[in-house]
């Protein structure tokens, strides 16, 4: 034990010290939340694979890529590639007039298809196209860094554009969800007796229903808009959230600071918003986050029934569906998508996970 | 005990019932039918073929024969399929389905536990890392990912196994890839969950007693730790199964197998109301059995549950 009186001037006393003269500073809930989640190597991966997707996301309309919808007939099925379009339309057709000339017997060209590769060639440097936006480019000049579909359409614009669709109701559902949950179970919770029971009674029963079947027979009837789809994902699956919201408020109810702010005469809605959820804001933080690639996921499972987003739209779902048609002869269209999809789902479970380490009491001593 | 396992079966009778008059009643809001199509039909032809369905008929009528009609194990005809009824199709693909599902849940079961047993014992070491990896792969990346990359790497790639088809055609190579991918989700969940239970378990005062006492860890693990650590797992069984049915609707159409979800995504595009409602109550009964079948493990493995 040393002397901390002798050590505190006038001039610090309003700085604590500890035992071992250190100046000892009140650490927040989130500030000891943001130290540890600091360490957390994959966490932070993860949230910074997540700001490349929103930066990403957001800028899309001043990017310069490829319009989504864009069609270009002549540009089907062109491998990922630095160089235009023009030169692989060029040497693919190169490739299959030598190939049929070969099978003929013919180590040389008849006149008619060296008049066709030229031609070729003059329409590449000369080429114009309208596009969708008005504007007429040459059209052949185009690249396509991770190749086009089935109609001529940019990969990476879709994939861009799908990743839009697909984390716009990832978010959105999640948030929803969440709302609905908190709200539900905080009130549930706190007010007990036969709300409560009737409550926990209606969940019970909604998770006995196979609520996936019920998603899809809900959109196959009642038509494949954004917004049915998120209705019917939102409808059921905030029933996780309520329950466990539910458990911490009645845990937290009985503590001393509900009872003075009873005391000193707030309602319960007042004790419910101000005081209750927000303490229980670690929970809820971490079911969002961890909520948002289970919707995804969701809304791509259906898409890839053929139940999600309708073209011209696309998300991450409905891409990898076209690419796993296409995979035998065109596996660019399977890898890439794919592999933008389950990165962001990665990211997003990995910050979920350090997000419920780091704001987890228990785990405090763990360090 | 066997008042607990009589009370908890009674229970889903009106959980059962719950579920059909939700699926009847929700299906019947939708606008059109299975005969309104782009052609025209003479409206006296369709009234027709309403009489013969019972389909003029009040709703509710329709609901009470509806449902006696289920209880005689009686699903009706199907609205778009000639020459069969709705029985003929669920006996014909329920069973794959039940095939893929059961070995799928096995696999996710016993690897799981046993992945998780190893990790708990060797933590932080290769082993605990190698499956946890798995496990974070298992629960990030969706089914319709996993499948068609196997099915690029071993079916058309190294041509060792068949892209897609049944038992019947392909032998059971043809099970490989579907239940594999099926698994892997409910394996990453259940080798996390028993890792954390197993190390948990490990920590305690009776494995310290069981292992002054000399005993072999193997005798520790199966007899001491096993049964209380898998709770957790016995609880998230009941999950995994509504999670293998959709997962199998998913794995059906990649593999293009014919079992229940390909015939129930079907019938959903095709407003097929009886065939639809008699895979939905196939689905269901399946879910609340086994849940009720979770129950009554939970029941003998924590005997303090059956009290309350």
């Amino acid at each position: 034990m040393s002397n901390p009186v002798t050590n505190t001037t006038a001039k610090k006393s309003n700085i604590v010290l500890n035992e071992f003269d250190q100046p000892v500073k009140g650490v927040s809930l989130w500030q000891d939340a943001w130290r540890r989640l600091k360490k957390n190597h994959m966490a932070m991966f993860g949230l910074i694979m997540i700001i490349f997707y929103a930066v990403i996301s957001l800028s899309a309309p001043i990017l310069p890529i490829h319009s989504y919808k864009q069609q270009v007939l002549e540009h089907q099925f062109l491998p990922p590639s630095t160089r235009p379009a023009g030169e692989l339309m060029y040497e693919r057709q190169d490739y299959l007039i030598h190939a049929l000339a070969k099978k003929e017997g013919r180590s040389e060209l008849n006149a008619v298809e060296l008049k066709k590769l030229s031609d070729l060639k003059d329409s590449i440097d000369t080429e114009k196209k309208v596009l969708l936006t008005g504007e007429e480019i040459l059209v052949h000049h185009r690249v396509y860094l991770l190749g086009t579909d089935s109609l001529g359409r940019d990969v990476l614009a879709r994939i861009i554009y799908g990743g839009q669709v697909s984390i716009l109701i990832g978010l959105l559902g999640a948030i929803t969800s969440v709302l609905i949950g908190v709200v539900l179970g905080a009130l549930s919770g706190y007010i007990g007796g036969t709300f409560d029971s009737l409550m926990m009674r209606f969940v019970d029963i909604m998770y006995s229903l196979p609520y996936m079947l019920l998603v899809i027979i809900f959109m196959a009837i009642f038509g494949r808009a954004i917004s049915n789809l998120f209705f019917a994902l939102a409808i059921v699956s905030w029933l996780t959230v309520a329950r466990v919201v539910r458990g911490q408020i009645i845990s937290l109810k009985n503590s001393e600071y509900v009872e003075a702010a009873r005391s000193s005469g707030a309602g319960t809605g007042r004790i419910v918003f101000r005081h209750l959820i927000p303490n229980t804001a670690g929970v809820i933080i971490v079911y969002t986050t961890l909520r948002v690639p289970s919707f995804i996921m969701l809304e791509a499972f259906l898409s890839f029934l053929g139940l999600g987003v309708q073209a011209p739209f696309a998300s991450w779902g409905v891409l990898i569906q076209d690419g796993v048609y296409a995979m035998t002869t065109y596996p660019w269209l399977l890898w890439f998508p794919a592999a933008a999809m389950t990165l962001f789902l990665f990211s997003m479970n990995f910050l979920g996970d350090g997000l419920r380490d780091a704001l987890d009491p228990q785990s405090k001593n763990k360090l | 005990m066997s008042k607990y396992i009589l009370r908890r079966a009674l229970g889903l009778i009106p959980t059962m019932f719950i579920i059909v008059t939700i699926c009847f009643f929700f299906i019947r809001l939708a606008p059109g039918g299975p005969f309104s199509s782009e052609k025209k039909i003479d409206p006296q032809i369709l009234k027709n073929i309403q009489a013969k369905y019972h389909m003029d008929e009040p709703l509710l009528v329709q609901y009470v024969r509806y449902l006696g009609n289920v209880v005689r194990g009686d699903f009706g005809p199907s609205y778009k399929y000639k020459d069969y009824d709705v029985n003929f199709y669920i006996g014909r693909s329920l069973p794959k389905s039940l095939i893929m599902g059961t070995l799928a849940l096995f696999i996710a079961v016993v690897m799981g536990m046993g992945a998780g047993m190893l990790s708990s014992l060797r933590q932080n070491t290769w082993v605990d890392y190698l499956s946890m990896s798995v496990a974070v792969v298992g629960i990030s990346v969706p089914l319709f990912v996993i499948g068609p990359v196997l099915m690029y790497i071993f079916a058309i790639k190294l041509n060792i196994l068949p892209t897609s088809g049944w038992i019947d055609e392909q032998g059971l190579k043809a099970l490989i890839i579907p239940v594999f991918t099926l698994s892997l989700p409910y394996f990453a969940t259940v080798a996390r969950l028993s890792r954390a239970s197993f190390l948990e378990s490990l920590r305690s005062d009776y494995v310290r007693t069981a292992r002054a006492k000399g005993l072999k860890t193997s005798v520790i693990m199966f007899k001491h730790v096993l049964k209380g650590a898998s709770l957790p797992v016995v609880s998230y069984l009941g999950p995994a199964f509504s999670g293998i049915i959709t997962g199998s609707i998913v794995i059906e159409q990649i593999f293009r197998i014919p079992g229940l979800g390909r015939h129930f995504v079907q019938s959903a595009f095709n407003r097929d109301y009886t065939m639809i409602m008699g895979t939905v109550i196939v689905y269901s009964l399946i879910l609340v059995l086994m849940n009720f079948l979770v129950d009554v493990i939970y029941g003998f493995l924590d005997p303090r549950i059956s009290y309350k």
